[in-house]
Parts: C-alpha cells; structure tokens; sequence
C-alpha cells in the first residue's frame, strides 16, 4: 500500500481533482503528488492530506463540496480515501457516547456490507436514527485503515442517506472466508480470535453473566453481558438477545460476530445467532489471567485479563510523585486542569513503565498501591522526600533506580491504539520467576532434544 | 502505520559478536537492523553481565565512554556511550568497575577496512543489577537461544525457506524473516557453539547439577574479540581524519577556525556522524594536528 516508485498515481489525482471541486488542474495534482511521494516518501495518507489542505486554502471558501465524490464498491476501498461515496447496506448500527479531547459525544458506529465484502463505519455526530438493514449511501466518506482493515468514515462533510434503489442480497453465508461476501462462520478457539474475526462459531463456558439495560433510540432495552471461556482463552460477549444464558452452562455458539474495541475482541450474539447448550466438556481456561506474550498479544491487539512477564527497560516521564484534579482524577501540571482550570491538586503515586519480554514491549500503568508495594515507597514518604529535595522528579529517579532491569508480572486487559499496546495494570508482582525451576525446565528440555 | 518501539532482544555476546549482515534503514529515522547467525532481527538488545572496564576517551566536559561487559559464558559486548545518551553517560561516570550492569541499547555497527563487522551496543540505560537479577537474564537468553536453534532446525528442513514459507512451518513473523534472512547470508549455523553458551548459562544458574550438554569446553576459543581502539580500523578513521581536516580548511573563512555546529552539519554530509566526528576531532587533538582557539571552534595548527 506504500509509495513505490512506479505505481500509478492516476486514481489518487482523480480523487484529488474530485476532491478540490476539479479548481486545480490534473497536471498540477500530478507534479504535487509526486513531490509528496516520490522525492520526500510522505506516503499516500499523508501526501494526499497536505495537498487537499494546501489548495483548500486557496479556494474562495464556503461552496459545499458537490457529488463529484467517486463511488466505490467497498472492497475497492484503500483506506487512504480522502473523499468517497459508498452505498452499503447497515448490518449492525448502535449509537455511543464517547468523550472524544473532553467533549462528550454521541457517535454513530456499525458494520456496512455490500455485495464485495464489509467494512466498520464510524459517523462521527448524531446524524440520527439508522436502521439495521437499510441500504444507504454513505456519501463524501473518507476512510482510514486501521489493523489492516479498512474503516468507513463520516465526518462534517459528510451525509449518510437512505437508499431504496439498491438492493443488496447478502448471503448469510458464502463460502471463501474474508474477502467475498460476508465471511462465514467457521468454529474458532477462543484464544484465536483477533479484532479482524469476523463472524464465528465458539464452544465454551459461560464463567460470568450480568444483565443491563441500555437506551436504543429512546428504548429501554435488556442485553446481557459476561465471559465465555475454552482452553484456548476468554473472551467478553453481549448477548442482544435473551438466550436465558446461565453462568457454568457449556455452549455452542453460531453465528456470533466480533467487534473490537481498542483491540480488545468482544464477542456479540446478535439476531443470527444460535446458542445450543452441549454436554461436551470443556475445560475453560482458570479464573486467573491467561499468560501471554507481547507478541501474541500484537497479533490480536489487545485482550482480556491477560498477564504478561517481562523487564522494565524503560520508567517513563509521569511516573512517581503526580499530581492530579480533584474533580476529575487526571493528572495536571502546574496546578492547572485542562477542564477544570486552577485548581489544588491531589498528590498520588503512579508508574508509566516500558515492560519488554524478548518478543515486544508493551506500556504498563501502575496504580498507587501496586506502585508502594514493588517500590517500597509509600506516598507520606514520597511527599516528604520531594519536600526534602525541594523536587517531584526525585521520587521518579529513586524508583527507577530500584526497578529498571528488575522482571515483573503485569495483570489486566490490554488495548492497543496509536501508540502501540498499553496496560492498566490490576496487579503487579516483582521478581516472581522462579529462576532455578525454570533453568532446570530448559536443561531437561535441550538434553532431551539432543 | 504505527511504530511500536523494538524489542530488546535477548543474545549473548557470541551470538551477537558473530552478526555480519545489517539491513540499514532506508529513510531517515527508521531503524536499522543486524542479523544474527541464528535469525534474531536486532535493532535493541537487553544485556546484562559484568562492566570489566571503562575508560573514557572523550573530555570531561563530554564525556565518551567504551567499555567492556563480560556475559558470564566467556562472551564480551563492547559499549560506547556518547553525548547522545546521557542517562547512560551519568551511570558511566559513576559505575565502579567490575560491577554487575544490565543495559538496554541499540546495536551499531563498525566497518573495518579487511570487511569485517565490528558490533558494538550504544546502551540507552544501563543500570548496576545484583546477582539475581543477572541470573533472571541468563535464564532468558538462554531460553531465547535455544528458541532460535529449534526455529533455525525446523527452517533448515524446510524446502521453501522464504519468510511465507517458514511461517507456513510455523515460525512467528519475526523470526521467518531472520531465520530466512541468516540461512541465506551465513548458511547454516555452528549451532554447537550457540550449545555452549546455553550450557555456560545453565552451569551457573544450576551449580549443584553438573549440566553437561556434551559439548566439549574446549570447543572454539572465546569469541574473537573487538578491539575499539583506534587501530582497529586504522585505515577508515585516517580516511575520514583527511577528511574532517580537509572540512576544517574549508570552513576556516575567517581565520578563526571552524564552528562545530558547522563542521558537524559538513561531516554528516560526508557521512560522518556526530558520534564518529567526536572521536576523529578527539584523536586530531591528541595527535596536535587541530587546536582549540575556543570552545565553539577548531582550528588547523
């Protein structure tokens, strides 16, 4: 997907063209866009972002962007579409409140489909109610990749409307895998399912449940939510329907589908999903965390209570003696919260560590207790060694001193974003390998292979 | 699209020492990678052992430190710590030697002059450990060694030895494209000697075991070892010591010298890095070839 040397550049012009209301000529787009990418190697994204933004500016300001947008099946998106209309059929559709840089938001996220493949789509203001099943048009889109896989986009210029010409005859189940047609639901282990499963088949135990309700377009509605675990692995789910699913019952699930959030797979048992109860007998991973490395995590992007044994090789800046608002528990400097100004912080204590284990290294956050029981610092201590220095950041070096290069065992969900995999950590152990068991594991093991 | 941060690989010094092949980066701010013998893909590594030596052969103002770590199964890594790490530099200056270390950095490569590649690491941290700790990391290099002999042994038997292939075998990503990568440049592996550093690894952390892994003590002497002394690559730094002298005449406009900032902006562009114009404008003073007329300024005698 890359800028190579020799790739032809007419469709992203067109696009461009399309894009800058045909106000800059094809010629000029093409000199600009191999400047981008041939001489400073920006890449697509970001070649085509500087040179929308760039002639944006010069345009006599205001006129709405006309339905010069190119059409696009969606498996012939690229996922560097800075303008694109698609028409795609909504198979899920919910609404959520997110807080997107402190504002509190209402977005609109789902899957479309059409007869190439599928894709999420994310409409990033209330545009109002959408229905499950309804062919729209996503029109002035753009679309963005993010794990390999291609996002539908609606922003400001954007418009999703209803579309009752096109028909589309999804079939329930095709046959090739990921990309024709919805994929179909093949059996998984629950230790395999990355956020790119689409739909699947699971067997596994239902080791915790809990009902809530939740408000759908003004209606009160119940869903269930909980663990489903193998031996493989465990996994969140929701359950839109009421399949009377009782906790320790062993099921077989079809036809469930996988949304992620932040990496974090969630299983969903939705309309088409059939629930059997088995006698087979499955032996769920324990209520303890799964072990993993970093790099099976980066494979799937994040997972549930996972636990993860490395080195600290890196204490980051945040960490020791923080300061923090009063009113809504996020750090601050000098005293000043970015939504609630002046204010007179509380102290805490927390670690930003870089825990690395020979496969990758993930960002781990520890919280006060956690970081008092592996540094040995209290906070009273804390605050009275920075009162003593006359400086917060001593209380940073002085763990760092004690920690860097020790191993640790980290407990807790991973998500992944921008910034690669990060942990809140639940728990947090120093030290816990058992050096001499281990070393006596591996002799055995070469000795025998020899 | 993102760019997670690289592993820090686990390796002992001979595995490390015997990398020849580099994958340098091909844009600006991209890593570069060497390529062990046994397919670890390196741009970091963790290391721990013992700080041997450590001398400083820049100024006391800035400071450029070498030193040696000995990893305890008869390997050496060779450190070099510059201007650029200052973390690491304050720990230097403070380290006694010996003393037990555990650094994390990034692995640079020398070019000698007969072709040879000279490793060195540039630590990012390096912190003193007690024995345990050293112990916890032998443990983990021995086991990552040991993985990379059974993924070398699983490549060796397969036909189609390319990245895809060896993952069809079931090798992780990363290491189809090392062990792909090293079966091409270097052919199959001494893998007794790999053996050995497992079986130096296993007898300390296993003393009361009498660990014999049948390979024979005596099998090849320690790692040749790297010498960062100047001479080593004699040939190179007269090369460059011409050419940072020819620099220096060229942007001596006024007669009072060259700026640094300037020198050091001409000398990238003759490819010669901050780090190395340090230590060639280093060895060019010792040698009273160039003075200092101020601090900002060097000058031809």
């Amino acid at each position: 997907m890359d800028t190579s040397d020799n790739m032809d550049l007419t469709p992203i012009i067109q696009e461009l063209y399309a894009a800058l209301d045909g106000k800059v000529t094809e010629e000029i787009l093409r000199k600009e866009l191999e400047k981008y990418l041939v001489t400073y190697k920006t890449g697509v994204t970001i070649a085509k972002d500087s040179i929308i933004r760039k002639y944006r500016n010069n345009r006599q300001s205001g006129t709405a962007l006309n339905n010069t947008a190119v059409t696009k099946k969606i498996a012939e998106l690229e996922g560097t579409e800075m303008i694109v209309t698609v028409v795609a059929k909504m198979i899920f559709v919910e609404k959520k409140d997110v807080v997107i840089k402190n504002v509190p938001k209402t977005i609109i996220s789902g899957i479309a489909a059409d007869d190439t493949g599928t894709a999420p789509f994310t409409i990033w203001s209330d545009m109002g109610d959408f229905q499950k099943g309804q062919v729209y048009t996503f029109k002035n889109a753009y679309t963005r990749t993010y794990k390999d896989q291609v996002q539908i986009n609606v922003g400001i210029r954007g418009k999703v409307e209803p579309n009752d010409e096109v028909h589309f005859d999804l079939p329930n189940s095709s046959a090739n895998g990921t990309s024709g047609g919805i994929s179909s639901a093949t059996d998984m282990a629950i230790g395999d399912i990355t956020e790119q499963t689409k739909n699947l088949n699971v067997k596994g135990v239902v080791s915790e449940i809990q009902s809530r309700t939740i408000n759908v377009k003004g209606e009160e509605k119940t869903v269930w939510g909980g663990i489903i675990a193998d031996q493989s692995g465990k996994v969140q789910f929701t359950s839109w329907n009421d399949f009377g699913l009782k906790e320790g019952e062993t099921l077989y699930v079809k036809n469930a589908y996988i949304r992620a959030w932040r990496g974090i797979p969630q299983l969903n048992m939705g309309d088409r999903t059939t629930v059997e109860r088995i006698e087979e007998s499955i032996t769920a991973v324990g209520s303890g965390p799964t072990k993993k490395t970093v790099e099976d995590v980066m494979k799937v992007g994040g997972g549930l209570d996972l636990s993860i044994t490395g080195t600290i090789v890196d204490i980051r800046t945040g960490s020791g003696l923080i300061k923090r608002c009063p009113n809504c528990n996020r750090s601050v400097l000098n005293n000043t919260c970015a939504q609630h100004g002046e204010v007179e912080p509380v102290l805490d204590l927390r670690l930003k560590l870089t825990v690395d284990d020979g496969t990758g290294a993930i960002s781990v956050i520890i919280n006060r207790a956690d970081t008092e029981k592996i540094t040995g610092m209290t906070l009273d201590q804390a605050i009275n060694l920075s009162k003593e220095k006359g400086d917060m950041n001593i209380v940073a070096n002085k763990m760092g001193s004690t920690l860097l290069m020790k191993k640790i065992t980290v407990t807790g969900n991973i998500m992944s974003d921008d910034f690669g995999p990060q942990m809140n950590a639940r728990t947090a152990e120093i030290g816990s390998t058992d050096v001499i068991a281990e070393a006596e594991e591996l002799y055995k093991e070469v000795e025998g292979s020899l | 699209m993102t760019n997670p941060r690289e592993t820090a690989w686990r390796v002992f010094a001979t595995e490390l020492n015997s990398a020849a092949y580099e994958i340098k980066a091909e844009e600006e701010k991209k890593p570069s990678y060497v390529v062990s013998r046994l397919g670890a893909y390196i741009n970091r590594v963790l290391l721990a052992g013992v700080l041997t030596e450590k001398e400083n052969v820049g100024s006391d103002d800035e400071p450029m430190w070498r030193g040696r770590v000995l990893d305890s199964t008869a390997g050496t890594f060779f450190i070099n710590v510059g201007k650029f790490q200052p973390e690491a530099s304050a720990a230097m200056s403070t380290l006694e030697v010996p003393c037990r270390v555990a650094i994390v950095g990034k692995v640079r490569t020398y070019n000698a002059d007969d072709g040879k590649v000279w490793i060195s690491v540039r630590p990012e941290r390096i912190v003193q450990i007690d024995e345990n700790t050293q112990n916890e990391w032998l443990l983990d290099t021995a086991k990552s060694t040991w993985k990379r002999l059974i993924d070398m042994k699983k490549a060796i038997n397969q036909a189609d030895r390319s990245p895809e292939g060896l993952m069809a075998a079931g090798l992780g990503e990363i290491s189809a494209k090392g062990v792909s990568i090293a079966i091409e440049q270097y052919g199959m592996p001494e893998s007794a000697l790999y053996l050995k550093t497992i079986q130096s690894a296993l007898r300390i952390l296993l003393p009361e075991k009498n660990v014999d892994l049948g390979i024979p003590g005596d099998l090849a002497d320690a790692p040749e070892e790297i010498d960062l002394e100047p001479e080593a690559s004699e040939g190179d730094s007269e090369d460059k010591e011409n050419i940072v002298l020819q620099l220096l005449k060229e942007l001596d406009t006024e007669g009072k010298g060259a700026a640094r900032d300037e020198l050091e902006d001409a000398a990238a562009e003759k490819g010669i890095s901050p780090m190395e114009l340090e230590e060639i404008t280093g060895a060019l003073l010792d040698k009273g070839q160039i003075y200092e007329p101020n601090l900002r300024y060097l000058r031809l005698i």
